[in-house]
């Protein structure tokens, strides 16, 4: 097995075991964070603010985002036959990968 | 930089706010992940986030070049009430009371004017800002702060060259600009020193305003601050 094929199989893997509905709505509260860190630095330019808007709210900002993409990729290797809050296909792809294995051995 | 105005700040804030709608909808509400709602966590996740990022830094960056937010540091106090004050004389106020300087008379005199000038000024913001919260300058008295902060490197004669031409017959007519070209042009002399233009903040620079700074001792200091 090539090393693109294990990193395949482990992110698919990591990306069935988690609730796609229960990851967006974490992005979701992290967005809101990084939203209001920024309003706040709007609201009242200090220099404690607008600096920790401009470093740390850009980063939770970005975090919620990657969350999202995510959360994407999440629904695109589920594929639209389940449900969003099911549990991925990490266990359908164990199960393939090991009645491959015995088909092989055979 | 160019003036960005208020508008910036409402668009940042309209835009958080829409953001913050779509998403404690999807919160609270629970809606169906279906593609509709896809579409919408894509605008309050994606899009509106991206424009409040972007206005609110350029607006943040805005605001750090006006007066009031260096002065807002009470180590700044002095230099403040001195350049706003309408009947100082130091190079600083007299400044401050040209419209071109305006609101933005710090970041006007002290910005670098390379390519990466804007960057460059705002690395140096950003020390101050790290110098203030954990490098000790919060807790200081104002007399200690005036005896211990001092401008990082000695003010660059380019800076004033920004507005006052030395190319031109009124500077070349003056004898000492001619006598001392060379170590104005290297900065070996600056334009604001004693027996030239004067200190632009004075009032930092001792009791006679001069350099003869007071030790911690209370005796004066040997050597003259930067």
């Amino acid at each position: 097995m090539s090393i693109v094929d294990l990193f395949r199989k482990k992110a698919v893997a990591w990306l069935g075991k988690h609730s796609l509905v229960s990851h967006l709505r974490l992005a979701c509260w992290v967005a809101l964070v990084g939203l209001a860190v920024m309003a706040a630095s709007i609201i009242d330019p200090a220099p404690l603010t607008v600096i920790f808007a401009m470093s740390v709210g850009q980063v939770i900002g970005i975090a919620a985002f990657l969350g999202f993409l995510v959360s994407i990729l999440m629904d695109v290797v589920r594929g639209s036959d389940h449900p969003p809050d099911a549990p991925g296909p990490a266990q359908r792809f164990r199960e393939s990968d090991t009645k491959a294995d015995v088909t092989s051995s055979t | 930089m160019p003036h960005a105005g208020p508008w910036l700040g409402y668009v940042a804030l309209a835009s958080a706010a829409i953001a913050a709608i779509i998403l404690l909808h999807f919160l609270l509400r629970r809606p169906p992940l279906d593609l509709r709602t896809k579409l919408m966590l894509l605008l309050g996740l994606g899009v509106f986030p991206t424009i409040t990022a972007a206005t609110s830094t350029v607006a943040g960056m805005e605001a750090t070049t006006h007066r009031e937010f260096c002065g807002s540091c009470h180590t700044m106090d002095d230099h403040f009430e001195n350049a706003t004050n309408p009947d100082a004389q130091s190079l600083a106020a007299r400044h401050t009371r040209n419209p071109f300087f305006g609101e933005e008379s710090c970041y006007v005199c002290h910005a670098d004017y390379g390519m990466f000038g804007y960057a460059l000024t705002k690395m140096g913001g950003m020390k101050h800002v790290y110098y203030y919260y954990l490098g000790g300058y919060r807790g200081m008295s104002k007399e200690e702060s005036r005896r211990d902060v001092h401008i990082a490197k000695p003010y660059d004669n380019k800076n004033c060259r920004q507005c006052h031409t030395t190319t031109a017959h009124v500077w070349r007519s003056i004898p000492d600009h001619q006598a001392m070209a060379a170590q104005l042009e290297s900065n070996r002399v600056s334009c604001a020193s004693p027996g030239c233009h004067g200190f632009a903040h004075p009032f930092s620079k001792g009791p006679d305003g001069l350099g003869a700074m007071p030790s911690a001792s209370g005796h004066p200091a040997a050597e003259p601050p930067h």
